[in-house]
């Protein structure tokens, strides 16, 4: 590996000052369970590597009575385990503990998995399901924006030169809300999905009130299956109905050829996989 | 049964203290005064003619001791046969991954950053990826000049791609054709796959101030490598020493000199120890992973499952080169017609040339390769003609006195019982759910023989040093050596302590492979145990002045005969005046008829919707001889199946523009202990095998039929079949379509 400099920055403004100096020759690292890889493979040579281990203010798991409040360093094995996720945002607890091996969970953090913008991985189509926000600060300020609008494409973020994700903001789910999270695995258990879904739904007897369905793995970004939404919503649940939901979501999938399946295989298996979720949730027992 | 104390016992392994405590030393962590790190720069194309390579600005830079290129090792060429590997490319590249330039340097950074500032200039030429293109009459040759290389069993007639060929047989193929009432004829293919050791190649090269060539290198046949070394650089072997280091996993991979020349040239530039280890990367792109293949096998069968003819053409897929197999090709090819009684058979197996990644040894070589091919194609002649799997291939398979398909006869057969138990415990034939199937599968494999030394040492404390020249790269023959050596001398095993030789000690030694390491290093480390107890009653009969013919050595003492009278042995040892030791060497290279059969059943349920298989529980019987150490015994059984199930369902190393692009393990996904399903052991107990213990093998015949026991239980799940390796899921959904047209 190449030769660079570290920086134990303690405070969030002093990370935000390093940022700032040294601009595009700086990375930053969280657990780098990806950042490692990509430096080992020559893909990213930074002479500046800045560790936020040290930083104060980034491990907090909190809740208000309108929303979870998740601090970009908390590590997945921690979201996993919080009996406070576990309550109140049970599919996150349940996408996290999906995550590669408990030996990755426990290195890489939530705001570092965010900011790789991998759409394969499993938090991102969960948390887009759940309508997350992201907190970015940078030395001018800070901003919060939906989590749809941080990623862009495979690997790249929307995060401007100097900024840094600092918090993950998540609604609360209601009570009587489902939600379901399945990854498809055809080859091993520690694999990244072949195609996942996120489901979050709110029935009001037999109609579909409320639903939000994420795709992981099948585009350049986790994307929002809408039309299947809109399929779904107001509507009485059936067979039929389901499967014209399920159907749709052929039309939003941009899958790859890669060496989990094809892209023609991947867009039917999201057909399968939201089929399978809405006959979970939707038909399931409650 | 001979009842033993150490013999049979699940005794520690001997290496595993040092190993999990981290304190075994590898080939990766050996610091020499003044070592240099290797670096290579590979070809980025899978065919080029190299135009221009400048070093000029690596050379420069500090640090940097040596850069070589394809001049500076012109003509040499090296092989574990035949001998047509260059350290570093000359005029052409032929695969994406080979060496065209090297440098040591005085660290990894400083040697990464001289391979950065190479320049190569290429003329990318048209690539020949799939072999059968390569076979073709009017393809470009690869290698000219194959009739010139050393080590070619048979000059060809007309040169070609095409380098090698064997074939197997007996009887008329058009007799047994002609006598048919069905012929089924099926094409199969099995992908790149690679051994996954954890410890990549690594070497380290110094060549001392006597001018000796001093090596460290993870290859489990140090003295086969001292000779390849010796050829192909022209110097005396007495030059060359191996020395003994730990190797951290082999499955057949690490036989190859692979890095070992080029690192000389290094050392002999540099003029200081040069150490190379490759990254995983360079490992899935350019080490010597398991040959590819592409089976056709075409069959005879009256109505009542008596099969006539039987005819199978493998075609392996060589890669670049042909240097990384003992054999030149693999002769575990014949396996594809299996241990069936078939009158008129012709099997032929070939080694072809392509633009890629050069092809070696892994586990039963050429074995799971046709084995999945053969026992695919029984299994559906067995469903065609509306017979029982297991009742076809008990009627077809030999029993004592019949001669195999390609014409091994043996003794004390037990094929039928090994498939009978392995029913038994797979409940075959009990009710199965819905989409939920059963596949079984056969293999027969006797131990490779070959030949060591073993030497036996009394120590003054009351233990025993046993030395070993054979490198122990995982399987456990340090531990076989350290039981029988106990057993004989009537000590525990933490009484026996294992020290290898380097290549000066002894004279020879074949090294691990073919599953001989139990079959040789037990017939030696007995036979030197025996000579060290003579040993020892001789200075015990002296110390005492003893009748030595009427001595016995019993619980850590030296008895006259059997009466109460006795000399301590750590006495003896300490008193006698001289070093109290036995050496032996052994040569057993005879073929046995002597083997063991394993027979595989696979249980499992198929999704219909996305074609996924989920393994419900795997069942191996094997028929053996004395089990030396059951723990070891299982683990190659375990361990063996599970390298199977990935062949079978998820391992392959995709090759896009003749380049391998799947370089992780990330993206190379092997399986993982979630993955693995409920395993069930027999063991049908024979009373014939090899040595004074009668022991088989049982390193490569736990992996070979895998394969194929899931592919014909994913037919008997669902009546669809898959043809090629690995049976995806996207593969079986697609099978599953068509079918239903």
């Amino acid at each position: 590996m190449h030769d660079f400099t570290v920086h134990h920055p303690q405070s969030l403004q002093e990370t935000l000052i390093l940022l700032d100096r040294f601009g595009d020759a700086a990375q930053l690292i969280a657990g780098g369970t990806a950042l490692m890889n990509f430096m080992k493979q020559s893909l990213l040579l930074p002479e500046h590597i800045i560790n936020l281990q040290r930083v104060q203010g980034l491990q907090h798991i909190q809740s208000t009575k309108d929303e979870v409040r998740i601090g970009a360093m908390v590590k997945h094995r921690e979201i996993e385990k919080s009996n406070l996720i576990q309550n109140e945002v049970p599919i996150l607890a349940s996408t996290y503990r999906r995550v590669a091996t408990i030996r990755i969970r426990n290195m890489a953090t939530i705001g570092g998995g965010l900011a790789h913008a991998d759409p394969a991985q499993d938090p991102p189509s969960t948390l887009v399901a759940l309508n997350a926000r992201i907190r970015i600060a940078s030395i001018s300020g800070e901003r919060t924006i939906s989590i749809m609008d941080l990623f862009q494409n495979y690997y790249e973020n929307s995060l401007m030169p100097g900024e840094m994700i600092t918090e993950v903001i998540i609604p609360s789910m209601h009570s009587d809300t489902k939600s379901t999270y399945l990854k498809f695995l055809p080859r091993t258990a520690d694999d990244y999905a072949t195609v996942s879904v996120s489901l979050i739904a709110t029935l009001n007897e037999n109609i579909v009130r409320d639903v939000r369905i994420g795709l992981g793995a099948v585009a350049p970004t986790p994307i929002r299956a809408t039309i299947a939404e809109e399929t779904l919503k107001g509507h009485a649940i059936s067979d039929e109905l389901i499967q014209q939901a399920s159907n749709s979501v052929a039309q939003q999938v941009d899958p790859l050829d890669d060496f989990r399946g094809s892209a023609d295989y991947k867009r039917d298996m999201a057909i399968v996989f939201t089929k399978r979720a809405l006959q979970q949730v939707l038909q399931g027992p409650s | 049964m001979i009842s033993y104390n150490v013999i049979g016992q699940p005794i520690v392994r001997s290496d595993g203290f040092e190993k999990v405590t981290g304190r075994a030393q590898y080939t990766g962590d050996l610091k020499l005064p003044g070592m240099l790190w290797g670096k290579v720069l590979r070809s980025p194309f899978a065919h080029a003619r190299i135009i221009r390579v400048d070093t000029s600005r690596a050379v420069g830079l500090p640090g940097v001791h040596a850069v070589l290129t394809g001049d500076d090792t012109r003509g040499v060429r090296y092989g574990r046969r035949l001998f047509d590997v260059p350290p570093l490319a000359e005029e052409r590249v032929l695969f994406a991954g080979e060496r065209v330039a090297a440098v040591a340097a005085e660290s990894m950074e400083i040697a990464q950053n001289a391979i950065d500032l190479i320049e190569v200039e290429y003329d990318p030429l048209p690539a020949i990826a799939d072999p059968l293109e390569s076979m073709k009459g009017d393809a470009f040759l690869l290698h000219p000049d194959v009739n010139d290389y050393v080590g070619l069993p048979k000059k060809l007639e007309k040169v070609s791609n095409v380098f090698v060929t064997n074939t197997w047989g007996k009887g008329e193929l058009d007799t047994g054709f002609a006598q048919a009432d069905h012929i089924l004829e099926r094409t199969y293919t099995t992908p790149l796959v690679h051994q996954a050791y954890l410890e990549p190649h690594s070497c380290v090269v110094f060549i001392d101030e006597d001018q000796r060539i001093q090596i460290w290198a993870a290859n489990k046949a140090p003295f086969a490598l001292r000779q390849q070394l010796a050829a192909a650089i022209g110097v005396d072997e007495d030059r060359i020493r191996l020395n003994p280091t730990y190797i951290g996993g082999d499955f057949g991979g690490k036989g190859s000199p692979m890095d070992v020349p080029l690192v000389y040239f290094l050392a002999l530039h540099s003029k200081r120890p040069v150490r190379m280890v490759m990254d995983y990367v360079e490992e899935f792109t350019a080490a010597n992973p398991r040959h590819p293949s592409v089976t056709t096998v075409r069959s005879g069968v009256l109505n009542d499952g008596t099969l006539t003819a039987w005819e199978a053409r493998i075609i392996f897929n060589s890669g670049a080169y042909g240097g990384f197999k003992p054999g030149v090709n693999l002769g575990g090819a014949r396996d594809v017609a299996g241990p069936y009684k078939i009158p008129h058979t012709f099997v032929e197996a070939i080694q072809v040339y392509t633009n890629s990644v050069p092809g070696g040894h892994m586990r039963g070589p050429g074995e799971p390769q046709g084995i999945f091919a053969g026992e695919s194609h029984l299994d559906e002649i067995a469903r065609i003609l509306g017979i029982d799997p297991l009742e076809f291939r008990l009627k077809n398979l030999v029993g004592e006195g019949d001669v195999t398909a390609t014409g091994s006869l043996y003794r004390d057969v037990k094929a039928k019982e090994t498939l009978e138990a392995a029913s038994m415990a797979a409940r075959y034939g009990s009710p199965l759910a819905m989409n939920v199937g059963r596949g079984m599968a056969m293999g027969a494999r006797a131990p490779g023989g070959g030949e060591t030394h073993v030497g036996v040492i009394f120590q003054k404390d009351g233990t025993v040093v046993a030395r070993t020249p054979i490198l122990d790269q995982g399987t456990g023959t340090y531990t076989t050596v350290n039981q029988v050596v106990a057993e004989e001398l009537g000590l525990s095993s933490d009484k026996v302590q294992i020290i290898p030789w380097n290549t000066d000690a002894v004279s020879f030694d074949t090294g691990i492979g073919g599953s001989r390491g139990t079959r040789v290093a037990s017939q030696a480390a007995y036979a030197a145990a025996q000579n060290a107890k003579q040993e020892l009653l001789r200075a015990a009969s002296e110390i005492r002045g003893w009748d030595p013919s009427n001595l016995v050595l019993k619980d850590n003492k030296v008895y006259k005969g059997n009466t109460e009278d006795y000399i301590d042995f750590d006495f003896v040892v300490q008193n006698c005046g001289f070093d109290i030791q036995g050496t032996s060497g052994i040569e057993d290279r005879e073929q046995l008829t002597v083997t063991a059969f394993c027979a595989q059943i696979a249980e499992v349920a198929v999704d219909v919707e996305t074609g996924q298989i989920k393994l419900l529980r795997f069942t191996s019987a094997h028929d053996v001889g004395q089990v030396l150490n059951p723990i070891g015994h299982q683990g190659q059984i375990n361990g063996g199946v599970v390298q199977g199930i990935g062949y079978a369902l998820m391992e392959e190393l995709e090759v896009e523009d003749g380049r391998v692009s799947n370089v992780t393990f990330g993206d190379y996904k092997i399986p993982t202990m979630a993955d693995i399903p409920e395993l069930r052991t027999v063991l049908v107990q024979s009373k014939n095998g090899v040595g004074p213990y009668n022991i088989k093998g049982i390193g490569e015949n736990t992996n070979t039929a895998v394969a194929a026991a899931i592919a014909n239980a994913v037919e008997d799940a669902i009546g669809v079949r898959v043809y090629s390796l690995p049976i995806t899921a996207e593969k079986v959904l697609a099978a599953l379509r068509e079918s239903n047209v």
